[in-house]
C-alpha cells in the first residue's frame, strides 16, 4: 500500500497551482517587473522623465500613432473579411464546417515566421506571383515591385489575424437563434433588413471580442513587419530597434511598458464586453 | 368581419427531406375566421406543414393559397402572416414597444402609427406601461403575450402559432390558451395551431387534424375526434382508449377478453373496438350490461375530479382502464385495490376503428 497523505482541499489546490504560478511568476511576471522597472530608475533614482520626454516627443507620438493607425485598419479590414466567412461557417457550411474550420486553423500551426518567408517567396521580385503575372499570363510587361509596400504588409498582417476574428464572431453568431430572424422576415422584413436589425445588432460583440482581439495582436506585430517592411515605423520596430542597434535599455523599457499599457486597456476593454455579454 | 379573402387551402402538399417524406398529399382548408390544429406527435409533419405555410420551406409540390392568391413560391416577408413561436422569438435588443412596431415600421408607417398602436396592443394584452421595458425583464406569459401583440398588430391574413404555450407552465398555459382563443374569435383572425398537445387543440380549436406519418388521418371538430375516432392511433392519442381487436362472428366480436356486442356492422372479417375509459362502468351498474365482464381492480389513482383505476379482467387477462366520476361521500374513493367487480360499458359507447392498437 502507498502512504496517503491527508490535504486540506485549500492546501491541494495550492499545490495543484503551484507548478503553473511558479512557472508564470519566474517567466512572465519577473522579466515584465524588471522590464518596466528598469524605465522608472535613473540616475537620481525613481524617474518619470523618460515618460514626460516621449510622451512630449512629437516623433515618438508619431510612431504610437502609426502603430495604433496599422492596427485600427488591420482590424477593420480582417473583421469586414471575417464576418462573411464566419456567416458562412455557422449558416451555410453545414456538414462542411468541421472541414472549414480546420482551414481557419491549421495555419496558425506554422510559425508565423515561415508564414512571412511564404509571403516573401510569392511576392519577390522573381516571385512566383510576378512569374505568373509577367511570363506566364503576359498581363505586365515588368514584374512589380511587391516587397517593402505597405499593402503586401497589412495584407500579410491581415492574413495571419482573420482566423482569430472569424472564430470571435462565429461563436456568437453561433448562438444567435434563428427564429429570431424568421420572426423578422414574417413581420415584413427583407432578408437583408433582417441581417441589419436583428443579426447585426446581436453579434456585436462577437465583432467587439474579435476586434479588439485582432487590434492588440496587430499592435504588438513585429515579425511581419521587419521581414516584409512596407515603411512602417510601429513601436514594436523601434523597441528591436533600441535594444539591438542603439542599446538604450531604458528607453525601449519606456516605450514596450507604453505597449503594455495598451495593451492593457484593449484586455480591459474586452472585460468589460464579455461582462455586457454575460448579463 | 370575416370575409373570404383569408380563407387558407393547401392542396396536395407534399415535402420530402432526401429520403424522408415529411408531408404526403396534405389537403386543409382553413376557414376565414377559423382556428384549426395540427395535432401529433413529433416527426409527424405538422411543423414542417406550417413552416411551408410560413414560406420557410418550400413544398416540393402541391399549392397553398390564402383567399385565393398563391403563396405556395412567396417568401415569408412578402405573404402578410403572423406568428407566434414556441419560444417567443421577441428581440432580446429591443424594448417591448419596439419589438410590438417592428413589423409597423417595415410597412412604413409614421412614428405616430407606430405609437398609437403599440399602445392599442399593449392594453389588449394587458400589459400597458411596458413599452420601455426589454423582454428580459417580462415573465414567460408576458413574453407570450408581446409575441402575440407583435403578430398580430400588422393585421395578418392568417395567425400561425407553433406550440405556442409549450414553453409555460401548466397553469398559465390553461389561462393562455383561453385568452389566444378570445382575441382570434374576437378579432375574426383565421388561424392555424401546430401542437402536440391534445388538451391545447381541444379547448382551443374550431377543428382538430390528427397527424401522423406526414398525412392528415381525421379532421374534425374537436368533440367529434374524440367521440368518433376513425383509427386506433386517433383513439389513443386524443385521451386515452380501451382497444380490442378481435374476429367479427354472429355480428360479435371476438376477442381475447371474450365476445363482445359491436355498436355498427364492420366493413370486413376482423375489427378493433375502442372504449374510452370514462365509458366504462364498473360495479353494480355493469351488471345489467351485455359485455358480461368481470375482473380484479388491480390499482386505483385518484385524480381530483375523477379516479381512475386499472382493471384485470378474469380469464383472459386483459388490462382496461375505467374512469369512474366521484360519487361517495367527500375524502373517500368507492373502489379499493383488490376488490372484483363487473366491467362493461353501453354498447352504443363502443367505436370500432380501423388498424390495429398502436404499440406504446
Amino acid at each position: 500500500m502507498t502512504p496517503t497523505v491527508n490535504l486540506s482541499p485549500g492546501a491541494r489546490r495550492a499545490l495543484l497551482l503551484a507548478p503553473a504560478l511558479i512557472f508564470l511568476a519566474v517567466f512572465f511576471v519577473m522579466p515584465l517587473v524588471d522590464n518596466s522597472a528598469r524605465s522608472f530608475i535613473g540616475e537620481g533614482g525613481f524617474t518619470l522623465s523618460r515618460y514626460t520626454d516621449f510622451l512630449t516627443d512629437s516623433f515618438y507620438l508619431g510612431v504610437i500613432a502609426e502603430t495604433v493607425i496599422l492596427s485600427a485598419a488591420v482590424t477593420l479590414i480582417s473583421v469586414l473579411i471575417a464576418y462573411p466567412v464566419a456567416y458562412v461557417l455557422v449558416r451555410k457550411a453545414g456538414r462542411f464546417s468541421g472541414l472549414m474550420i480546420f482551414f481557419l486553423i491549421a495555419p496558425l500551426l506554422t510559425s508565423i515566421i515561415m508564414r512571412t518567408f511564404g509571403w516573401q517567396v510569392l511576392f519577390a521580385r522573381r516571385g512566383l506571383v510576378n512569374q505568373w503575372l509577367v511570363t506566364d499570363l503576359g498581363l505586365l510587361d515588368a514584374p512589380l515591385r511587391w516587397l517593402n509596400t505597405p499593402g503586401l504588409a497589412i495584407a500579410a498582417l491581415v492574413h495571419v489575424l482573420v482566423p482569430f476574428a472569424v472564430l470571435s464572431i462565429a461563436s456568437v453568431l453561433q448562438g444567435v437563434d434563428r427564429r429570431l430572424e424568421e420572426g423578422a422576415l414574417m413581420l415584413g422584413a427583407s432578408r437583408i433588413r433582417t441581417f441589419f436589425e436583428v443579426t447585426l445588432p446581436l453579434t456585436v460583440d462577437g465583432i467587439g471580442t474579435g476586434a479588439i482581439l485582432v487590434f492588440m495582436i496587430a499592435n504588438g506585430s513585429f515579425v511581419t513587419l521587419v521581414l516584409l517592411g512596407g515603411g512602417f515605423q510601429t513601436l514594436p520596430l523601434l523597441i528591436y530597434q533600441q535594444f539591438n542597434t542603439t542599446r538604450d535599455f531604458a528607453l525601449a523599457s519606456t516605450m514596450s511598458t507604453i505597449l503594455l499599457v495598451i495593451a492593457l486597456a484593449c484586455l480591459w476593454l474586452q472585460l468589460r464586453l464579455l461582462r455586457r455579454q454575460g448579463v | 368581419m370575416t370575409d373570404t379573402s383569408s380563407t387558407l387551402t393547401l392542396t396536395a402538399i407534399r415535402k420530402t427531406f432526401g429520403p424522408l417524406t415529411a408531408v404526403d398529399s396534405l389537403d386543409l382548408s382553413v376557414e376565414p375566421g377559423a382556428l384549426v390544429s395540427l395535432l401529433g406527435p413529433s416527426g409527424c409533419g405538422k411543423t414542417t406543414t406550417l413552416r411551408m405555410v410560413a414560406g420557410f420551406d418550400s413544398p416540393d409540390s402541391g399549392q397553398i393559397t390564402i383567399g385565393g392568391d398563391d403563396m405556395t413560391r412567396l417568401p415569408p416577408n412578402k405573404r402578410g402572416l403572423g406568428m407566434v413561436f414556441q419560444s417567443y422569438s421577441l428581440f432580446p435588443h429591443r424594448t417591448v414597444g419596439e419589438n410590438i412596431a417592428f413589423g409597423l415600421r417595415m410597412s412604413g408607417a409614421s412614428k405616430q402609427v407606430q405609437a398609437d398602436e403599440v399602445k392599442r396592443m399593449l392594453d389588449m394584452v394587458h400589459l400597458s406601461g411596458r413599452e420601455d421595458m426589454y423582454p428580459a425583464q417580462l415573465s414567460g406569459g408576458q413574453q407570450q403575450r408581446v409575441a402575440l401583440a407583435r403578430a398580430l398588430v400588422v393585421n395578418p391574413r392568417v395567425l400561425l402559432l407553433d406550440e405556442p404555450l409549450g414553453a409555460l407552465d401548466k397553469g398559465l398555459r390553461e389561462s393562455m390558451q383561453f385568452e389566444i382563443r378570445e382575441m382570434q374569435q374576437r378579432l375574426g383572425i383565421t388561424a392555424l395551431l401546430v401542437t402536440h398537445d391534445q388538451e391545447e387543440a381541444m379547448s382551443m380549436s374550431d377543428q382538430i387534424a390528427v397527424m401522423h406519418g406526414g398525412r392528415i388521418l381525421q379532421l374534425g371538430a374537436p368533440n367529434d375526434i374524440y367521440d368518433r375516432p376513425e383509427t386506433a392511433f386517433v383513439a389513443t392519442f386524443l385521451g386515452n382508449a380501451n382497444l380490442f381487436d378481435g374476429r367479427v362472428q354472429d355480428g360479435l366480436l371476438m376477442t381475447d377478453a371474450g365476445a363482445l356486442s359491436l355498436p355498427a356492422r364492420p366493413a370486413g372479417d376482423t375489427a378493433t373496438l375502442s372504449v374510452r375509459p370514462e365509458r366504462v362502468v364498473l360495479g353494480e351498474d355493469a351488471a345489467a350490461l351485455p359485455q358480461g365482464l368481470r375482473g380484479r381492480i388491480t390499482a386505483a389513482s385518484f385524480r381530483g375530479a375523477y379516479a381512475a383505476y386499472h382493471v384485470t379482467l378474469d380469464g383472459s387477462g386483459t388490462e382496461i382502464i375505467a374512469y369512474r366520476q366521484a360519487d361517495t361521500a367527500l375524502g373517500q374513493t368507492s373502489l379499493g385495490v383488490g376488490a372484483e367487480v363487473a366491467v362493461g360499458w353501453p354498447v352504443e359507447h363502443g367505436v370500432l376503428v380501423t388498424g390495429p392498437a398502436p404499440k406504446e
